[in-house]
């Protein structure tokens, strides 16, 4: 079990030191029951970490807040960040520091362990309450969450509720940490997987239609590229204006700027801006699931980065996010890669 | 006028409608959406809540304004292209979404007039079904001069009595949706009239957040204009546009030409959702940018919303939904950041 | 039926005049609409030019409202929107609507001393109260400009400011000294405390670049103008004109729509978010 003390402890001990600038976590969101992002920056304020199943978010997103605000600081305080972080989280501070986006002594790592549960599906967790809303949940003995209600308390087997990323979870305790909180249990993942598999079965048209259905309901909203740590460029391919603008910038610079896609949110820039930004994760992709819980029209975004990541350790038997030293997936070749599509 | 409609007769009266497009909740997968009926039968007013409001209606997210073209017989030309005249009803929406209209109307309206919000507001009939019960653990529309069974710029007003609906028709134009079926409607009970109330005023108990001390929010605001507040509270902002294109009241949009052949040139002016969220939307060309922090972007919808807008119109610019709160991935609380602009400096 | 908003009027580009070149190039445009579509407008409104394909921009009209058959327009080739423009040649069409925003207040300056001060592109708004008031001259008190840019190339007008300085006094500056240059060599504002304008019964525009807007009021103030004696128009990104997208909001106001003429007495009371 994690410890929530000893992260507070941990927690209060680097602040007070003033080893760390400030401390990202999880406190408890304003309706009572979620998590949300914490920013801590006194020792007296650990006492509104939390660690619960509803602590979705990715942490390492606000990583790159970070580096965008010390860029336009003219004498930045170079201390580290502390971030708390799961496994799959952890996997994305590994793509930052692999990419050079960070540097590893920009950040102190307080890595938690979810052992042998993760974070609720909060659709699945409607569906088994059947109308009754949570107010709060904990991880309870014995492979159970208790689920508290207005009138009562639910005990719900883990894998009925627990988020379809965790059950394919692949770092169920973080790669990488300066310090660690709870037990490095493995966890048995029969089939990670599984979640495309049903695509993988259609036919070619209805797998295209199925997708036309789907990417029709896309607000552009880009709430997947912007919840997600990888998205990173100041300047995306979906961007119609230039972001990376100076004063020396030339006139002829941004009216040369390429319009890959219009703004409008119709189906054929919808396909274009959804599956270039799956492309652009392929290898780096490290499946926290934070893209799919923030479309706010249910768009099964999973199924597409899913998909790369099976591509890319089937073809090239890459995966994202364990070894920090690794190449990207674009950027090397071996020599024993596939060629049969070369013709 | 006030009548009675027995839920089982909804799709009769519909049936006389059908010079109408009818647009009500419809379930897509787990999601409610507001979208063309096409069987009356089918419809059920039973439902949470929309994620994406009614607004997408009669201000779509992507809408036509102009064609350019150039030939080499006529030279340029320009045409118009305003909505299609079809007379549209919108069935089943909440009524602070009636009241977001009556706000957007004064946006749209006013002595500088919007052609293709003010054909389609004007062609669209509103019919609404009033909350007995919140739909969103996060309403409040109390709190910002709303209520479960507004009349604001809505046409009809349904309150759910059990196998029947309460009908109050609101306008002139209400007045004719119900003339054209004249017999499917009853006249009320004093009985169903009693109901009503007590269905309305338990529906308000219901409510459970609330923000007290709005009054003097404008004017908090203002003096906070440079306070640290805002960099504090937009730490966790991740940028995206969900609580802007989601509100029923935000209106910003964008103006892009999309061109369809450069020689000789044909394309169309086009008009689509934008958000003040964006990091690009205040960007000028130069580079220079009024809003470049997340801080000024989140106090900018906040002091939209509740100082500029009541400077200008004297209503918030809220009707307490609670979408930003629940679809925000965040969990950015717009309730307890005025809580803590009411608070600040105490 | 009321006109629609967002229609463009077709017109033809008549004359193009390259006052700057280089790599921040500055040209004037003439205009004349295809149709009779000719609009009266104030000093200081502006209009959305239409560069078919790319968009529109909103620039400010530097023709005086006296002069009938053309408007006329002084552009910096900046992004998409301007470049089409600067690539066209005298007989292209573009599309014109407006005019937009409120006007310098022309009326309560009867007999009152008016400096212009302007920096860079920022002659342009200007211009169009400059042309108008000198063509009525016995209307009012001393017309004087003070107008600097970054180099003597950078300078617009040039032919006109040459007639101007025969009718008014025209006291122009440079930002660094080159060795021809005869006048004073030092940023605008510099150049306002160097030659004093006197507040007395006297009205002061000035616009260009933000920071140089933000020191002339400055300078102004220190020579103990009032506030409401300082006026200057605000850019901000515009995309509808008439105050319904929100991107150029400040504050109660849309900048399209409520200003962009503003004194400072009144734009001092708005968020500094422009």
């Amino acid at each position: 079990m994690v410890n929530i003390q000893s992260l507070k402890e941990e927690a209060r001990k680097c602040l007070q030191e003033g080893k760390v600038k400030y401390i990202i976590g999880y406190e408890k969101g304003a309706d009572g029951w979620k998590a949300n992002p914490a920013f801590i920056k006194k020792p007296e304020d650990v006492e509104k970490l939390i660690w619960d199943p509803t602590c979705f978010h990715n942490l390492a997103r606000f990583l790159v807040d970070e580096k965008r605000r010390k860029a336009k600081e003219k004498q930045p305080d170079t201390r580290p960040v502390g971030v708390v972080v799961k496994g799959c989280d952890s996997r994305a501070v590994v793509i930052l520091l692999q990419e050079k986006f960070i540097e590893r002594n920009d950040v102190y790592i307080l890595g938690l362990s979810c052992e042998k549960a993760g974070v609720v599906d909060e659709r699945k967790l409607a569906r088994k309450l059947d109308g009754k809303k949570p107010v709060k949940i904990e991880l309870g003995e014995k492979d159970n969450f208790l689920v508290f209600t207005d009138d009562g308390k639910a005990e719900i087997p883990v894998r009925e509720i627990l988020a379809e990323r965790c059950l394919e979870c692949k770092a169920n305790f973080p790669v990488i940490s300066d310090v660690l909180f709870g037990e490095k249990t493995k966890r048995e993942v029969l089939n990670p997987f599984q979640s495309i598999e049903k695509m993988e079965s259609l036919a070619q048209e209805d797998k295209w239609n199925f997708w036309k259905q789907t990417l029709a309901k896309c607000i552009r909203c880009y709430a997947c590229r912007s919840v997600c740590p990888m998205c990173y460029c100041d300047e995306c391919v979906s961007d119609t204006i230039n972001f990376a603008v100076t004063a020396d910038t030339t006139a002829e610079e941004k009216a040369q700027k390429i319009k890959w896609l219009e703004k409008s949110p119709v189906l054929s820039e919808n396909i274009f801006y959804n599956l270039v930004r799956a492309i652009h994760l392929a290898g780096r992709c490290i499946d926290c699931g934070e893209c799919e819980r923030a479309c706010p029209v249910n768009i099964p975004l999973r199924l597409l980065n899913k998909k790369m990541e099976k591509e890319a350790l089937k073809l090239f038997g890459y995966e994202a996010g364990f070894d920090p030293s690794q190449p990207s997936l674009i950027s090397c070749f071996k020599d024993e890669d596939p060629q049969d599509f070369i013709r | 006028m006030d009548k009675i409609l027995a839920k089982k007769d909804l799709s009769q009266w519909l049936k006389k409608l059908d010079s109408y497009d009818i647009y009500a909740p419809q379930k897509d997968e787990d999601q409610w959406t507001f979208s063309i009926v096409e069987n009356s039968d089918a419809i059920s007013l039973d439902y949470p809540n929309v994620v994406v409001p009614s607004k997408k209606v009669i201000f779509p997210q992507r809408e036509f304004l102009l064609e350019f073209s150039q030939s080499n017989e006529k030279g340029y030309q320009i045409k118009e292209i305003l909505p299609e005249e079809k007379s549209v009803i919108i069935l089943g929406l909440r009524p602070c979404e009636g009241k977001a209209f009556s706000l957007m109307d004064r946006v749209f309206g006013g002595e500088l007039k919007d052609p293709y919000y003010l054909k389609r507001r004007e062609a669209t009939t509103l019919i609404s079904l009033s909350c007995s019960t919140p739909p969103s653990p996060h309403c409040f529309c109390l709190s910002v001069e709303g209520s479960p069974h507004s009349k604001e710029g809505l046409d009809v007003l349904l309150t759910d009595i059990g196998e029947k609906f309460y009908v109050e028709s609101i306008t002139e134009k209400g007045n004719r949706l119900i003339d054209q079926a004249k017999q499917v409607f009853h006249e009320p009970t004093s009985e169903e009239r009693k109901k009503v109330e007590k269905i309305k005023s338990d529906a308000e108990k219901k409510i459970k957040r609330e923000i007290k001390g709005l009054n003097n929010i404008p004017a908090k605001l203002k003096g906070m204009f440079d306070s640290p507040f805002w960099d504090e509270e937009s730490m966790s902002c991740i940028r995206c546009g969900i609580c802007t294109f989601l509100c029923p009241t935000c209106h910003c949009f964008d103006i892009n030409d999309e061109v369809e052949t450069s020689s000789p040139m044909l394309g169309k002016r086009v008009r689509t959702w934008d958000t003040c969220q964006f990091p690009d939307f205040t960007m000028h060309s130069s580079g220079h940018n009024p809003r470049p922090e997340k801080a000024s972007r989140l106090r900018q919808r906040i002091n939209h919303k509740f100082q500029y807008f009541v400077e200008v119109h004297q209503k918030y610019q809220c009707t307490g939904c609670g979408r930003c709160i629940s679809l925000c991935p965040v969990g950015i609380d717009i309730i307890k950041v005025l809580e803590k602009v009411r608070d600040y400096g105490a | 039926m009321e006109p629609n908003l967002y229609l463009p009027k077709l017109a033809k580009i008549t004359q193009i005049k390259e006052e700057v070149g280089g790599a921040r190039p500055i040209k004037t445009f003439r205009t004349a609409f295809l149709n009779g579509d000719e609009f009266s407008h104030r000093c200081g409104q502006c209009a959305m030019l239409s560069a078919f394909g790319k968009g529109e921009s909103m620039i400010s009209i530097s023709s005086s409202p006296l002069s009938r058959d053309f408007l006329q327009f002084s552009i910096l080739k900046m992004g998409r929107v301007t470049s089409a423009l600067h690539e066209m040649e005298e007989g292209a069409i573009i599309g014109i609507r407006g005019p937009y925003g409120n006007g310098f207040p022309l009326e309560k300056w009867k007999k009152k001393n008016i400096v212009f001060i302007g920096g860079g592109i920022g002659l342009a708004p200007i211009w169009s109260v400059l042309q108008t008031t000198l063509s009525k001259k016995e209307d009012y008190g001393e017309l004087s400009l003070i107008y600097g840019a970054r180099t003597s190339k950078d300078i617009v007008f040039k032919e006109e400011l040459a007639e101007l300085g025969k009718k008014m006094k025209v006291l122009l500056s440079i930002d660094v000294a080159e060795p021809d240059w005869k006048e004073f060599v030092g940023f605008v504002p510099q150049n306002v405390l160097d030659k004093k304008p006197s507040p007395e019964n006297s009205i002061a525009i000035t616009c260009g670049p933000p920071i140089m807007i933000k020191f002339v009021i400055k300078a102004l103030k220190d020579l103990k103008f009032e506030d409401e004696q300082i006026y200057t128009t605000v850019e901000n990104k515009m995309k509808c004109g008439i105050g319904k997208c929100g991107r150029c909001n400040i504050g109660r106001h849309y900048v399209c729509k409520d200003g962009p003429v503003y004194s400072w007495a009144e734009l001092k009371n708005l968020p500094q978010e422009y």
